[in-house]
């Protein structure tokens, strides 16, 4: 154990407060996703994944601007997310949640060897680093602030469009009962459809900032999709605030855990914390009764 | 007249059909090519070793095969999956009939499959893979690998820091304080242990040792560790992404050293790291079996400096590239000794290419240091060695990037450079 109290452990406590920020994030658009349309998108990390290309195509080939090159990333996975649910969820929509995740598991590996294809199977970037930012010998990078403040606002925007605007508004009463919303007149197709841009831009925006601090390569998405998948199961699957705090506890698990043993320990510290939770929990912390 | 002359040529095209049907029958050996073509090891050094190996039996077959057989490649795609590379070796075997396998970059797709080939009684040769536990102890008979072994990357660069702490850094060797970190699998817990058994003899403070998954998301913790540990080298073997993670991370959190010694994999793919880091991928240093185009020929076999350049000239045509990685040339070494070397022998002494005549080939390979492109010589360890079926006779180099180049640095019979030791100032890792 190497776990004195010293800068080096506050440090550790903060960036796992920062790399809390981008697993929110990514955990922000699955539980939005799944709230409203009950339906677990498996390829979720495979769609930041898309976004992440797009960026790196968009500014790197097309030679856009960096900021215009998001813009549109956002803009393809957003796109993306409606063409998923209108191609791949909605026919599969009244079928056994098992027939879902195949078809989204489906999905997962077509875009995986479908970026294969068409990019190859070089590591890329975009060649952008923003570099740090240091106080009483502790560093920070500016990448990992730049996603925490994006992931806090992202949520405070998202808070108040559900909760301000009729969309919203129709958006969470969807959310709470399917069968009898369209009864009260609203068109849950258009709905849902809505939801899978929003869940979608998500993605992009995750991706916008995920292309600055990783490599992209097809495979990127094996290496976030299984934790951000834990940590909307322990936040309680469809709650956003829920998956927001797991994202936390999560990070200091793997920072502090990291920090203290090994960093394997970390991982295996938070999937042990995990599977007791779920244990006491099967909702998940701040899930619904099952 | 006419009659004659369509007489004639009916004789000649006759003759032509009688003299191409050996031809067409050319007898063939079928050779199962397993490397990771697509997945994160694909641009960690795989697909270069695999444009190495076909541009290997390209070459041979354009001379005319091997004694009459002509090398015909069954090439598979691991997918950088243990599974899938255990299920391609096996498919290759029993559904391809292929006479043998060839290929493997992952050491964690290399120990389970070389046990399970040789445990068929099937005949394979390893060409990247270097994880010394493939063969250690395991007294395995049909499966041989030329390629240098993880005890050796790992002793490797201590021995190059023992060599310059003194005259470099200005230090005694034990107060050289170093980290060793890795990836979790056979490769990186390979090397590491070659690290570990030969910095601690050579009396050098290990600081900080840990292995973390070539998939993690996030290193910061480790970085931390080494910030509060504060080595004066850190050896670290990874893949990608990892080590660009690594190195990011460690920009961003001012972790500082006087040298950097990667061992292959993701640390040999220099035109990746100068693409994603620029200038401060340089001074990195690097240790793989010496990308052959930085040797000198004169130090070689005659003739060995020409093959060299025909390979350089056609990976750079078939990949664009502009420098050549070592993967390259290990997957190009490998596969030329032993078309030029183990097959004639097999045909020609043993009476064929089933495992057994190749097997006793191998086991008679006899090629002094200068005899392959990438320097080292070729002798295989017999059955009851510790490391039966490995090379007794590879050896490592220690590389070095300057200015986007590979220079070697280590050892003193072939070093190209002076080291250039420590970090100089102003660069983005010194301190």
């Amino acid at each position: 154990m190497d776990c004195a109290l010293d800068i080096f452990f506050l440090e550790a406590v903060l960036n796992g407060l920062l790399l809390a920020g981008l697993l929110a994030l990514l955990a922000l658009g699955l539980n939005l996703v799944f709230g409203v349309i009950d339906v677990v998108w498996i390829c979720y990390a495979e769609l930041v994944m898309v976004g992440m290309y797009a960026i790196f195509h968009f500014h790197k080939v097309v030679g856009l601007p960096l900021p215009v090159a998001m813009a549109l990333g956002i803009l393809v996975v957003a796109v993306a997310g409606v063409i998923l649910h209108a191609v791949v969820i909605r026919p599969v929509l009244d079928t056994p949640p098992i027939n879902q995740l195949l078809v989204t598991g489906g999905v997962l590996f077509f875009l995986q060897a479908a970026a294969t294809m068409a990019f190859g199977v070089e590591f890329k970037n975009i060649g952008v680093q923003l570099g740090s930012v240091s106080f009483a010998d502790m560093y920070f990078s500016w990448n990992r602030i730049l996603t925490f403040v994006v992931a806090l606002a992202i949520v405070l925007v998202l808070w108040q469009f559900l909760r301000r605007t009729f969309v919203g508004t129709a958006i969470r009463a969807v959310s709470q009962d399917r069968q009898i919303m369209p009864l009260m007149g609203v068109d849950t197709r258009q709905i849902y459809l809505i939801t899978s841009a929003i869940g979608g831009g998500l993605a992009g925006l995750a991706a916008t900032l995920m292309v600055l601090q990783f490599d992209i390569y097809p495979q990127i998405g094996l290496q976030f999709g299984p934790l951000v998948f834990m940590i909307c199961v322990l936040g309680g699957l469809g709650s956003m605030v829920g998956g927001f705090v797991a994202a936390f506890i999560i990070a200091q698990f793997i920072t502090i855990g990291g920090s203290c043993f090994a960093t394997e320990w970390g991982y295996a510290v938070a999937f042990l914390f995990f599977m007791v939770i779920i244990f006491i929990r099967p909702q998940g912390l701040f899930g619904g009764k099952v | 007249m006419l009659k004659l002359t369509t007489g004639a040529l009916a004789l000649g095209l006759a003759a032509l059909l009688g003299a191409a049907g050996p031809a067409a029958a050319q007898k063939e050996i079928k050779i199962g090519v397993i490397y990771d073509l697509t997945g994160p090891f694909a641009a960690g050094g795989s697909k270069a070793a695999a444009v190495g190996t076909q541009i290997a039996i390209d070459m041979i077959n354009e001379k005319g095969g091997v004694e009459g057989y002509k090398v015909v490649p069954v090439n598979a795609d691991a997918q950088s999956k243990g599974d899938v590379a255990i299920n391609e070796a096996e498919r290759l075997l029993n559904d391809a009939k292929v006479d043998m396998l060839m290929g493997v970059f992952s050491s964690a797709h290399c120990v389970p499959m070389a046990a399970k080939v040789d445990a068929a009684k099937k005949f394979m040769w390893a060409n990247v893979c270097v994880a010394s536990a493939v063969f250690k102890d395991k007294n395995l008979k049909y499966v041989f690998r030329g390629q240098v072994h993880s005890d050796q990357f790992g002793e490797a660069s201590c021995q190059f820091i023992a060599d310059n702490a003194k005259s470099k850094l200005g230090m005694d060797v034990k107060d050289v304080r170093v980290a060793i970190i890795h990836e979790d699998g056979p490769y990186g817990a390979g090397v590491a242990k070659g690290n570990k058994e030969k910095c601690e003899s050579l009396g050098m403070k290990i600081v900080h040792e840990e292995g973390y998954a070539a998939t993690s998301t996030d290193l910061s913790a480790l970085v931390t560790k080494l910030r509060r540990a504060s080595p004066d080298v850190i050896l670290h073997t990874g893949y990608n992404p990892d080590i660009t993670l690594f190195l990011r991370q460690s920009k961003d959190a001012g972790l500082k050293w006087k040298a950097l010694i990667g061992h292959g994999a993701g640390y040999g793919q220099i035109d990746k790291l100068m693409a994603t880091f620029g200038k401060d991928a340089d001074y990195i240093y690097n240790v793989d079996p010496v990308a052959a185009q930085l040797l000198d020929p004169k130090t070689l076999k005659p003739g060995l400096g020409d093959i060299t350049a025909e390979m350089v000239k056609r990976y750079k045509a078939q990949t664009g590239a502009s420098e050549v990685p070592p993967h390259a040339s290990m997957g190009f070494n490998q596969s030329w000794y032993f078309f030029t070397d183990v097959l004639p022998r097999a045909i020609k002494t043993h009476g064929g290419i089933d495992p057994e005549a190749l097997r006793k080939a191998a086991l008679e390979t006899d090629i002094p240091e200068g005899g392959t492109i990438q320097g080292y010589g070729v002798k295989f360890n017999p059955p009851g060695h510790p490391m039966a079926g490995q090379n007794a006779r590879s050896s490592p180099v220690v590389m070095q990037y300057i200015g986007g180049e590979t220079k070697i640095a280590w050892p003193t019979a072939l070093k190209t450079i002076d080291p250039v030791l420590p970090l100089p100032k102003g660069h983005t890792y010194a301190r």
